[in-house]
């Protein structure tokens, strides 16, 4: 593949004088077709907004998701009276169980003080100050690996004489799990049609450009040029189209940012957004597929020269 | 005019001769065949049998121009000494190489013994004569500091220094062509391909073009011109090889382009 001037002797020099001469013949050609090259990096933008536009809102929602699921639990109440000594060996033995994360003890006077909080936070009027006792039970709250688990933990709980009541989340753990589920697979497949689309509009931008130096590709051939020296000032073009492209297109989304994490938030309500996370992957995202797309279609275009 | 920078191949040093080279016929005495054709065939896949059984041979220093009509088979022909094309029988041997078993990565290498000169020149309208002529070097790799000299040395042999920078459309079209022999030369080929390279010029820039051929000939440089030039071939007196359907109808030396 490389010229054997690169393979043997002078390794070094001729190494340099090569990547030289392809970079700047690539970054000279990409302003003498400056229409072209701005056409094929005005599309590349566009396609890396879609992409990236699209991933934000996958990520956003599956964050979400993840979210509600931690949020299933089951409340298991138990009966006043209960002795300690039986309430800490169903508790052991429910947090054994391998779909349970954990479980904790919420005694009467927890559940009455965050009834209390939860009242004042809603701006309503403590009227518990007018019972003698306290009405809530105790209870322990089971927090599920997987919402599709809650029947066995259920199970588990209702077998135990001590527990008087175990809330019914059945409906809503078949929902979260269906939406989850739904929306992974919808998501992946499609990403990966958005992905092949943009792969090919780049890729055909690319050639456009490459196709209006047919002649030059021509010349070179004749003249001796061996596939490496044609091929890598296209590809390292390509690969300029592809960064310009990714720097513009995290330019708008850097500036399209905050209002976006806004409406996200807004949207989900909420939701402990990872919006660091989510900016990382979406950087390498957009770099990594620009320059990606653009080596590829360039190397993709000039192939077709190269094969005789 | 410095022809006399151009090396003189002839005495220059020569690689020792493989024994297996002796097996492909080729003979430890007298100059190297830069060509031979042997029993060559060549159909395109659309069936049109464009060469039948040539047979020609090239040796070193020689000046040769392949005559016939259009579409006897002289541009296939150079097509298969260019690699463009590979011969669908026999065998195309260039400098010892046998084209049809040249790994693709050593090809450039191969082209780069074969300065090939178009009717259309094939020059770069965005780039200077100069430009033109030091792009085939830059493309092959050759160190920065030895493109000048010898983009230098050629322009000058074909009598071009003056019009270095100049862009194509503001050359004359034997200028233009005098760029294309020049960049042909840059590479000191084995052999310098002309592909009906008078056929767009007047006859007496066309007498111009032939001299600079002939002087690269004297030079060593085997030549190779395919062209309908009557007068030119009648008067030059050199050895012609005349195609047509595909068939070597004549191979003489001091022959003239209709048969005598």
């Amino acid at each position: 593949m490389l010229p054997a001037a690169l393979r043997c002797g002078r390794l070094g020099s001729a190494l340099i004088s090569f990547l030289a001469f392809s970079l700047s013949r690539a970054w000279r050609s990409f302003w003498r077709n400056a229409a072209m090259s701005l056409a094929a990096t005005a599309t590349m933008t566009l396609m890396l907004l879609l992409l990236s536009g699209f991933w934000i809102v996958q990520a956003g929602m599956l964050a979400g998701l993840q979210f509600v699921e931690q949020k299933v639990q089951v409340v298991a109440d138990l009966k006043d009276g209960t002795p300690e000594s039986a309430v800490s060996t169903l508790q052991s033995k429910i947090a054994a169980m391998p779909e349970v994360i954990d479980v904790a003890y919420v005694s009467k006077d927890e559940a009455l003080r965050r009834y209390q909080e939860n009242r004042q936070a809603r701006g309503e009027e403590d009227q518990t100050s007018f019972l003698g006792v306290n009405p809530l039970p105790a209870s322990l709250e089971v927090r599920l690996r997987k919402a599709d688990d809650f029947d066995i933990v259920t199970t588990a709980l209702r077998a135990d004489p001590n527990v008087q009541r175990v809330t019914n989340i059945a409906k809503l753990a078949d929902q979260v799990a269906t939406i989850s589920q739904v929306l992974r697979t919808v998501g992946v497949a499609l990403l990966a049609v958005i992905g092949a689309i943009v792969l090919f509009i780049v890729i055909n931008t690319i050639r456009l450009a490459v196709v209006g130096r047919a002649e030059e590709i021509e010349i070179m051939r004749l003249v001796g040029a061996s596939d490496a020296f044609i091929r890598w000032p296209f590809v390292f073009e390509g690969a300029f189209v592809g960064l310009i492209g990714a720097g513009v297109t995290l330019a708008i989304l850097a500036g399209a940012a905050d209002p976006l994490s806004r409406f996200m938030f807004d949207f989900f309500r909420i939701l402990p957004l990872s919006l660091g996370s989510i900016a990382r992957d979406v950087s390498l995202l957009v770099l990594g597929a620009g320059t990606g797309l653009g080596i590829l279609g360039a190397w993709i275009s000039v192939r077709t020269y190269l094969i005789r | 005019m410095t022809i006399e920078t151009l090396p003189d191949r002839r005495r220059g040093p020569r690689r020792a001769i493989a024994p297996s080279e002796l097996d492909r016929g080729e003979s430890l005495t007298g100059p190297r065949p830069v060509v031979v054709l042997n029993n060559v065939t060549k159909t395109y896949p659309n069936g049109r049998n464009a060469l039948h059984e040539v047979d020609l041979v090239v040796p070193e220093g020689d000046f040769v121009f392949l005559v016939g009509p259009s579409g006897a088979g002289k541009s296939t022909l150079i097509r298969l000494l260019i690699r463009d094309e590979l011969a669908t029988e026999g065998t195309v041997m260039l400098d010892g190489d046998d084209l049809a078993k040249l790994p693709r990565r050593r090809v450039p290498r191969v082209r780069r013994k074969v300065g090939i000169v178009f009717q259309d020149f094939k020059l770069l309208p965005a780039k200077t004569a100069r430009e033109n002529i030091a792009f085939a070097l830059e493309v092959t790799g050759t160190a920065r500091n030895r493109i000048g000299p010898s983009v230098d040395r050629v322009m000058a042999l074909v009598g071009l220094t003056a019009q270095a920078d100049q862009y194509p459309h503001q050359l004359s079209g034997g200028e233009q062509q005098r760029t294309a022999i020049a960049r042909a030369l840059v590479h000191d080929p084995r052999i310098v391909i002309a592909d009906e390279p008078t056929g767009n010029l007047d006859p007496l820039i066309s007498w111009e073009i032939i001299q600079l051929l002939l002087r690269i000939n004297e030079l060593g440089v085997t030549v190779l011109m395919a062209t309908h030039d009557a007068d030119v071939v009648t008067a030059l007196r050199k050895r012609v090889v005349a195609l047509e359907d595909g068939h070597v109808m004549r191979d003489e030396l001091g022959g003239g382009y209709h048969r005598r």
